[in-house]
């Protein structure tokens, strides 16, 4: 009950926020120089009543308070609007939505499925080569710039003709069986995957060693190791719990850039995802899609948030009895 | 401590050094590769024309090129986020053009030789006066199996195009007088258009696509509104109806564009086997020029448009490849420099330009010095990498229109100052240029930022004027921006900007050059200003644009725009300076690829098949 009072009141505390966030972006894009109809108006064959039409289409013949106010309550009701090309918003997000999160599903599943043991290791053989040799490669992940890396791969994937160049499937990928279509996405996936999984997987693995460090070195830690505890129930009963509490925090961040951090990896990749998508409507300056997915981004980060924070209160016990939940 | 510091300094050293070897090293700008591809402009010996022959009581239009293989694919790609509508009708864009043109055919097409109208939808065509009669083919379907009959054109042309549906440009640009042309059934196979007046350009928009009239009637009954949202991206590929070479099959948002052949089209070979050989017909959409390049060189494209540094790398391996390079000619586009002529006060009675700078800006001796300051060759070979062409005239060089009597001429600094001392420009001691009444010649020259081949050009314009002692500041400025002040604020004084033409039919320029066009850039007139002073030479133009339109003969239309052409050479609105060229690689397996500087390379996509083995 307790939960739900505090899931409800920190729904409240965020409607204030996306008012702001979104007053924010829509003056900021409309303000700007940005003219949707720029590429119409130098084109020779294009007449006058065209873009008269268009401009009366787009809304932009009106101050820019009541394109706000229109924008505001369709989105209210649901309704995101339609992009400057006429088509849906929201079918035109449905269709990059399931291709960004595979993507990050991917690469957030093998980043902790490696990242997390490996900083526990490192941990646990503090100063030893094998934690040396750790730090070494995850400095060197964490130093290659994502997009020089990714260009670096597709290079090599033109050189060797190992990987497609590219994309997301192949063009014979409608008629292929189940297992095919299966390899074929695997096929695609790999070097982006590699890419986003190198770079994210330095940061989590260091992020693990130093919390698990910190912890190992903490006196009631010290006081069950002088009790005579076995080493393994010292790490992975008592250490390790506490050390993995701000692994959830980051995690919630995560489930927020997850819809549209690998922009430029999806840019240089070709890969048909929500990253390419909204950089190429902040350049066309496309109002309706571009609010959408920055309220997208807002909403995420706010709920990522409040999921971290709800599974916090249930690995941790403490912020229960400290009124954590208040 | 020190000893650490070593082992970085090693280790860093090392990285470099390896990471160096792993470069290869750039091209060499390579003097004889650039002028082999410059000298290489296509020639190609066309097969006969393709001619209708009726078999069975179907009047199919037959291939006279060799006989080739059935299957295959060929995978070609589009640069940008792909089609934004299969509706011809709404499309607004190259590539939704392209797309739609491919699924629907239109009444007419162009000759890839001669540039003239040939049939294609049509059997064939006749003109008396202002009445244009078409004879449709019998027997010729939709893809659901329905005969394209009087009815589908009479509807595509009164019920869409003209009723404004869509896209309106065609329909504007055909009111005369508030009229449109009219256009009606004879019988079943004929249909008649009659233009209120002569109007020439008319011929060519008959290679407008032709709409199912079963398909988009329901469509168009349902309003504009609807019918802007009608075929989109969205819409199923089972549920078109179309009449092209080939059909679409699949849409894959931000990766392709599928289509596959048309069992029943009416094209044949010369064996009367139905056309096209291809099965299908892949378009890749590919977010910049970098991915395109590799995914050919990954071999998963078959053709590219090739540019600048990369013509020469893979002319270079051309003889050791699976590929051949065309070059087909200084493309459409236009590049210039261009002054703002306006005279004019905006609403708060403040000058557009300012007076002072108005009086060179609008000296024809200003224009004429500037023009031959400018080294056009230097240019070409600096920043198009010697791919281009350049550029005297307001027609690009392959346009059937192009007046040829306009001679190019070399940079010829000594002429320039002529002119300048002609107007009364002088220079100080320090070699600064003054006008006669001793005002610095200072101005701003604007481009758009991020086109890096404009950005370049700026820098040596800027160079090459300041050799006359003119201080120029040149802004390259974001892209919106400059459209902005182009045809709404337009408060700048020197621009470099490109537009696209057409090598067929001039009259598309109407908009740039008549001297209320909504693109009359060198002295944009908004909304106001229409009687306000004009030039006696714009005035020359406007004249020979409306007659140009009017006349019918080739000959009689080119003496019109020959004398447009020669007026802007004479006048300098624009000063042209480069066209590039357009460098096409397509494998070797496809044959009977038959390149034309007018219709590019895939303009007969139902002939071309491929042969491996050799």
């Amino acid at each position: 009950m307790q939960i739900l009072i505090y899931i409800l009141k920190r729904i409240l505390q965020s409607i204030p926020l996306l008012i702001i966030v979104s007053i924010l972006s829509f003056f900021i894009i409309r303000l700007s120089p940005v003219d949707p109809l720029a590429e119409l108006r130098l084109n020779p064959s294009v007449s006058k009543e065209t873009l008269q039409k268009e401009t009366e289409r787009l809304g932009l013949d009106k101050p820019i308070i009541v394109q706000y106010g229109k924008w505001a309550k369709s989105f209210l009701q649901g309704d995101l609007g339609i992009t400057s090309n006429g088509e849906q918003v929201s079918t035109k997000l449905k269709e990059r939505i399931p291709n960004t999160l595979l993507l990050a599903v991917v690469v957030i599943f093998m980043t902790w499925i490696v990242g997390v043991p490996l900083g526990v290791l490192a941990a646990l053989k503090w100063k030893s080569p094998a934690d040396r040799i750790l730090t070494v490669l995850t400095s060197i992940g964490m130093a290659i710039p994502s997009f020089f890396f990714a260009v670096l791969l597709l290079l090599f994937a033109v050189k060797t003709g190992w990987f497609p160049v590219g994309g997301l499937t192949s063009s014979n990928f409608a008629e292929m069986s189940f297992g095919g279509k299966v390899l074929d996405i695997t096929h695609h996936l790999v070097l982006p995957v590699t890419v986003l999984f190198t770079i994210s997987l330095a940061g989590l693995q260091r992020q693990m060693r130093a919390n698990l460090l910190d912890v190992l070195d903490s006196d009631y830690v010290k006081f069950a190791k002088a009790k005579g505890l076995s080493e393994f129930k010292v790490v992975y009963k008592h250490a390790l719990r506490n050390a993995i509490n701000p692994m959830i925090t980051l995690l919630g961040f995560e489930f927020a850039g997850l819809l549209s951090g690998a922009a430029l990896t999806e840019y240089v990749f070709q890969y048909p995802g929500l990253g390419r998508l909204i950089l190429e409507a902040v350049l066309r300056s496309d109002i309706n899609l571009v609010m959408a997915s920055l309220m997208m981004g807002a909403i995420m980060l706010i709920s990522g948030n409040l999921i971290a924070d709800i599974l916090l209160i249930i690995t941790d016990p403490r912020i229960r009895v400290k009124g954590g939940v208040s | 401590m020190k000893k650490r510091v070593y082992v970085v300094v090693l280790v860093l050293v090392f990285c470099v050094l390896f990471l160096k070897a792993c470069v290869r090293r750039d091209y060499p700008d390579n003097g004889e590769v650039r002028n082999s591809v410059q000298k290489e402009v296509v020639y190609t010996e066309f097969p006969p024309s393709q001619k209708t022959v009726r078999i069975d009581g179907v009047d199919y239009l037959q291939s006279q090129a060799p006989i080739g293989k059935f299957g295959g694919e060929i995978h070609s790609s589009t640069i940008g986020e792909g089609p934004k509508t299969f509706n011809p009708f709404n499309s607004k864009d190259n590539i939704s053009t392209l797309m739609s043109d491919i699924m629907y055919d239109g009444l007419l097409s162009t000759d890839a030789e001669t540039g003239e109208p040939i049939p294609k939808l049509a059997k064939s065509f006749e003109i008396t006066g202002n009445d244009y009669i078409i004879h449709l083919r019998r027997g010729a379907k939709w893809s659901d199996g329905k005969e394209i009959t009087a009815d589908d054109v009479v509807f595509t042309w009164q019920n869409i195009i003209f009723d404004g549906f869509g896209n309106t440009s065609t329909r504007d640009s055909l009111v005369i007088d508030g009229k449109l042309p009219a256009v009606e059934k004879i019988d079943k196979y004929t249909v008649k258009f009659s233009t209120i007046q002569p109007f020439a350009p008319f011929i060519r928009m008959l290679s407008t696509s032709i709409a199912p009239k079963h398909v988009f009637e329901p469509a168009v009954k349902k309003g504009k509104d609807y019918f802007y949202t009608f075929l989109s991206t969205n819409t199923d590929p089972k549920t078109f109806v179309t009449s092209g070479a080939f059909r679409l099959k699949e849409y894959v948002p931000a990766q392709r564009v599928v289509f596959e052949r048309n069992p029943d089209y009416y094209i044949i070979n010369k064996n009367n086997e139905k056309l096209p050989y291809l099965d299908r017909l892949v378009y890749y959409i590919v977010g910049d020029l970098n991915n395109e390049v590799l995914k050919f060189e990954g071999g998963e494209l078959d053709i590219i448009n090739l540019q600048g540094a990369n013509v020469a790398r893979f002319k270079e391996r051309e003889a050791h490849s699976d590929y051949k390079i065309y070059n087909l000619g200084p493309n459409t586009g236009t590049m210039f420099l261009s002054m703002n002529l306006n005279d004019r006060t905006n609403k708060d009675g403040k000058f557009y330009v300012n007076p002072m700078k108005q009086k060179w800006f609008r000296d024809v001796n200003f224009r004429l010095a500037c023009d031959y300051a400018i080294d056009r060759k230097n240019m070409v070979l600096n920043i198009a990498n010697g791919l281009g062409e350049p550029l005297y005239t307001a027609e690009s060089p392959n346009s059937i229109f192009l007046n040829k009597a306009l001679k190019p001429y070399p940079r010829d600094v000594e002429k320039s100052k002529e002119y300048l001392k002609k107007s009364g420009f002088y220079w100080d001691k320090k070699g600064h240029l003054l006008d006669k009444y001793g005002n610095h010649v200072e101005f701003d020259l604007l481009t758009n930022a991020g086109n890096t081949e404009r950005e370049a050009i700026g820098v040596m314009v800027k160079q090459d004027l300041e050799d006359l002692g003119m201080k120029v500041n040149f802004k390259p400025v974001e892209f919106n921006t400059l459209v902005n002040k182009l045809v709404n604020t337009l408060d700048w004084d020197m621009v470099i900007m490109g537009l696209t033409g057409s090598l067929l039919e001039p009259n598309g320029g109407k908009n740039v050059w008549m001297s209320d066009g909504t693109l009359h850039m060198f002295n944009q007139r908004l909304e106001g200003d229409e009687n306000s002073r004009r030039f006696d030479w714009e005035k020359e133009i406007d004249d020979v644009y409306v007659k140009g339109a009017l006349a019918t003969s080739f000959k009689e239309r080119k003496k019109y725009y020959d004398e447009y052409q020669r007026i802007a050479y004479e006048q300098k609105p624009f000063i042209y300076i480069y066209s590039p060229l357009i460098i096409t690689a397509i494998r070797t397996k496809f044959k009977n690829v038959y390149p034309s500087a007018l219709t590019g390379v895939t303009y007969n996509l139902e002939e071309i098949y491929i042969d491996k083995g050799q």
